[in-house]
């Protein structure tokens, strides 16, 4: 009988239910964003990655996260192509210049990334179309996200960047993460050409490809060995975990997030008592009769969590479509890649329920009130 | 026709219930609380972009016109700070030296290397207002002296008892610290002379003759205004010439054209708005139908519709009070505690107090008079 009772007690003042069903609506949504947020972050820093083909990464032990990444010597790579399971060993050069013309005279920081166009290890399909592209002397390919203070980013445009005019050759399209305000890739020999004290003798990074069938974890265990203390050797799977720890933990992140969470946590308990316990309270002399004929206080209790559920999973569905529309246009408003996994969806689903059952805990407590001889 | 607003009608309806009032303030207060949360995180935000331009000890600030945004090396030439030291007004014209990508940090507690935010100056001339600094400064005079930020990010080790770390692999002697606090790029400071910033400096970057920002003063009884015309027409038009709230305009602009927190937190403020105006409606709603049959009975005796429709406004203000005033005392423990944790400048201000009520009011206000539709139709011969 509780959850046919609660069904009638709901849809028997439509018009409060509806507000219930918004109010938990937004809770959920708002708990959706801040937690779309929270993962969004350490996925922006992963960006490039993501977009990378590689089985381990090489960088220096300096290494704290993509921005800042530690260099090492070239000539380090030769004891790491020697090794029996590495197919490919590609180095990835990373600088920062200005960009000297940008709009109103401004010279915004741009995020240069080197690497020979021919290793193809990049993903982007836009980037691989070009690389004839990347291979003319001066030419560059800028990042599509690139913001507008960089002024147009057509093809055929001549820019300066640090001390030397290029020439933009196209766009691509990868994002720029946490990278700057604006990311441009170029061949090796370009970025030699842009940053001339620097050459190409000093590298941030080495995307290593394994050789079919190679097993990464072991992989990296033999080139740690090999290539000493000073570099270190990730896995995909240890990369990911650094850089969501480095931006989860070291910024501010994870508590402006976490706190946002917590918070529409708690509103969302505060909506569903608010409707439950009033509720309550206005069909006191019915439950009243219940008790009198005999119903347990535990099956009244039970009327009052199903009501509660009734109400969290009707405002869920919809709080779930809303909230992938809405990531939809944050990822393009913010250029944050929020995106939904199933273990969120479950974890949020889960907080729902939660929700539900600590306000109708709240709830019950008016219904001990309920003593027939005070109604009567 | 009795006197109208005799009985304080709407104060004795919002305190005839505790529980219910219990339960309202806490509901529309959490809603308050969120959106308090969000302008207080949106706030802090710009504020820790803004907190070294408020620092410096000047009226008039130089810099590169081609500077985008404060946390970028941009140097000019220091002979067009000479210039601007003879412009009639200017009391003093002193350089900041400022870098935020070339100077590594090695924490004295692991030994783990970061990169950090570094300034420099003359220990002679000196540009922060910051007592702390002030009060060290002539140490600065020493080689390869710093002082660190007590309010950096832990991990970097900077508020440890250490008395040497090192900065760029060279071994440098802390002598003392000040509280500046990280912003969204930098985790913390090391201030120096310019002497050891121009010699750890490293990279192409190095160049101690470039100055990155002129602090100026206005000696007393000139115009400011006047005294920038002055110094627009003595200096080249590669210098760009602000007034110290101009320079923290340009900077908000600049922060709100390219980064999401804008959106972001005003996002979290309307969720909140709307959950506080459902929760408010709710409140409203409830009382009026159970008052109901008290309302009829008011018209009844000839109290007019208008009389009724204040006492529903009033509760709903009450209610909003009610809601905004302990989420107001919460928020400000939770800024403390999060403004300590995160090292954000989380911090009340009249500007968020005022918007926060407003927002409060507003929420409570349009909630009520969607349900007093209710109030406004009740017919005492259909009550009884």
């Amino acid at each position: 009988m509780k959850v046919p009772l609660a069904w009638r007690i709901l849809t028997y003042d439509k018009r409060r239910t509806a507000l219930a069903l918004i109010g938990i609506f937004m809770a959920i949504l708002l708990v959706f964003v801040e937690l779309g947020f929270f993962y969004a972050v350490p996925r922006g820093g992963l960006l490039l990655y993501d977009n990378m083909k590689f089985d381990l990464l090489l960088a220096s032990s300096e290494y704290e996260y993509q921005a800042q990444p530690g260099a090492f010597p070239l000539g380090r790579l030769d004891s790491v192509r020697s090794s029996p399971d590495v197919q490919q060993a590609t180095p990835i050069y990373f600088g920062f210049a200005k960009w000297k013309s940008g709009e109103g005279g401004m010279w915004p920081d741009v995020f240069l990334i080197g690497f020979d166009p021919a290793s193809h290890v990049f993903i982007p399909d836009s980037i691989n179309r070009q690389t004839g592209v990347l291979e003319r002397a001066d030419m560059v390919l800028v990042d599509s996200a690139t913001r507008p203070m960089f002024g147009p980013l057509d093809a055929g445009r001549v820019v300066e960047i640090g001390d030397r005019k290029v020439t933009i050759g196209g766009q691509y399209v990868l994002g720029t993460g946490f990278m700057g305000l604006g990311v441009v890739l170029a061949s090796t020999a370009n970025f030699a050409r842009l940053f001339p004290q620097r050459g190409l003798n000093i590298v941030n990074l080495a995307a290593i490809q394994l050789k079919p069938g190679a097993d990464p974890d072991p992989a990296a265990e033999n080139l740690r060995k090999a290539v000493g203390p000073d570099l270190q050797v990730f896995t995909r799977k240890a990369l990911e975990a650094h850089e969501t720890a480095y931006w989860t933990t070291r910024t501010s992140v994870g508590i402006i997030f976490g706190s946002g969470l917590l918070i529409s946590f708690v509103v969302g308990i505060m909506i569903v008592y608010q409707i439950v316990s009033t509720q309550v309270g206005r069909q006191l002399p019915q439950f009243a009769t219940l008790k009198a004929i005999g119903y347990p206080d535990r099956s009244l209790a039970g009327t009052v969590s199903a009501m509660s559920l009734l109400i969290v999973v009707a405002g869920f569905v919809p709080a779930l479509g809303a909230a992938l529309g809405l990531y939809s246009v944050i990822r393009q408003e913010t250029l944050l890649p929020v995106a939904m996994s199933e273990m969120r969806l479950l974890a949020v689903f889960a907080a729902a329920v939660a929700m539900a059952l600590i306000s109708a805990l709240l709830s019950v407590g008016g219904l001990r009130r309920a003593a027939p001889a005070d109604v009567f | 026709m009795a006197r109208q607003g005799s009985v304080p009608l709407a104060w004795r309806n919002l305190v005839s219930n505790k529980s219910r009032l219990l339960r309202s303030a806490g509901g529309i207060g959490f809603a308050v609380l969120l959106m308090l949360m969000q302008l207080g995180f949106e706030q802090a935000f710009f504020e820790s972009a803004f907190a070294v331009i408020r620092g410096l000890d000047g009226d008039i600030l130089l810099q590169s016109v081609h500077k985008y945004q404060f946390a970028t090396r941009d140097p000019f030439p220091r002979a067009d700070l000479d210039k601007a030291r003879n412009v009639p007004g200017v009391a003093s014209a002193r350089a900041l030296y400022a870098d935020w990508f070339n100077f590594f940090w090695k924490s004295p507690v692991d030994g783990k290397i970061f990169l950090v935010r570094a300034f420099g100056f003359d220990p002679e001339a000196p540009v922060f207002s910051y007592a702390d600094v002030n009060a060290d400064r002539d140490k600065l005079k020493e080689p390869n002296t710093v002082l660190v930020d007590r309010r950096a990010r832990r991990f970097l080790g900077m508020d440890s008892a250490a008395t040497e770390a090192e900065l760029n692999g060279a071994k440098v002697k802390i002598v003392g610290g000040f509280a500046l606090g990280p912003d969204f790029q930098s985790d913390g400071t090391a201030i120096m002379s310019d002497r050891t910033f121009a010699s750890l400096l490293r990279g192409p970057a190095g160049n101690p003759s470039a100055v990155d920002i002129g602090v100026i003063k206005v000696s007393e009884g000139n115009d400011r205004a006047a005294v920038q015309q002055s110094l627009r027409k003595a200096l080249p038009d590669t210098i760009a010439v602000f007034t110290k709230p101009e320079l923290i305009e340009f900077e908000r602009k600049f922060q709100a054209a390219v980064s999401s927190a804008g959106p972001i937190f005003a996002m979290g403020t309307i969720v909140g708005f709307v959950v506080g105006m459902l929760i408010s409606y709710q409140v409203t709603y409830t009382d009026l139908a159970d008052q109901l049959p008290q309302y009829a009975t008011l018209k009844a005796m000839g109290y007019r519709t208008g009389y009724l429709l204040r006492v529903v406004f009033e509760q709903a203000a009450f209610n909003a009070l009610a809601g905004w005033v302990p989420a107001l005392l919460l928020s400000l423990l939770l800024y403390y505690v999060i403004g300590r944790l995160a090292l954000l400048p989380l911090h009340m201000t009249a500007h968020v107090m005022l918007v926060s009520l407003g927002l409060t009011l507003g929420m409570c206000l349009i909630s009520a008079a969607i349900a007093v539709r209710r109030v406004i139709t009740a017919d005492p011969a259909e009550v009884f």
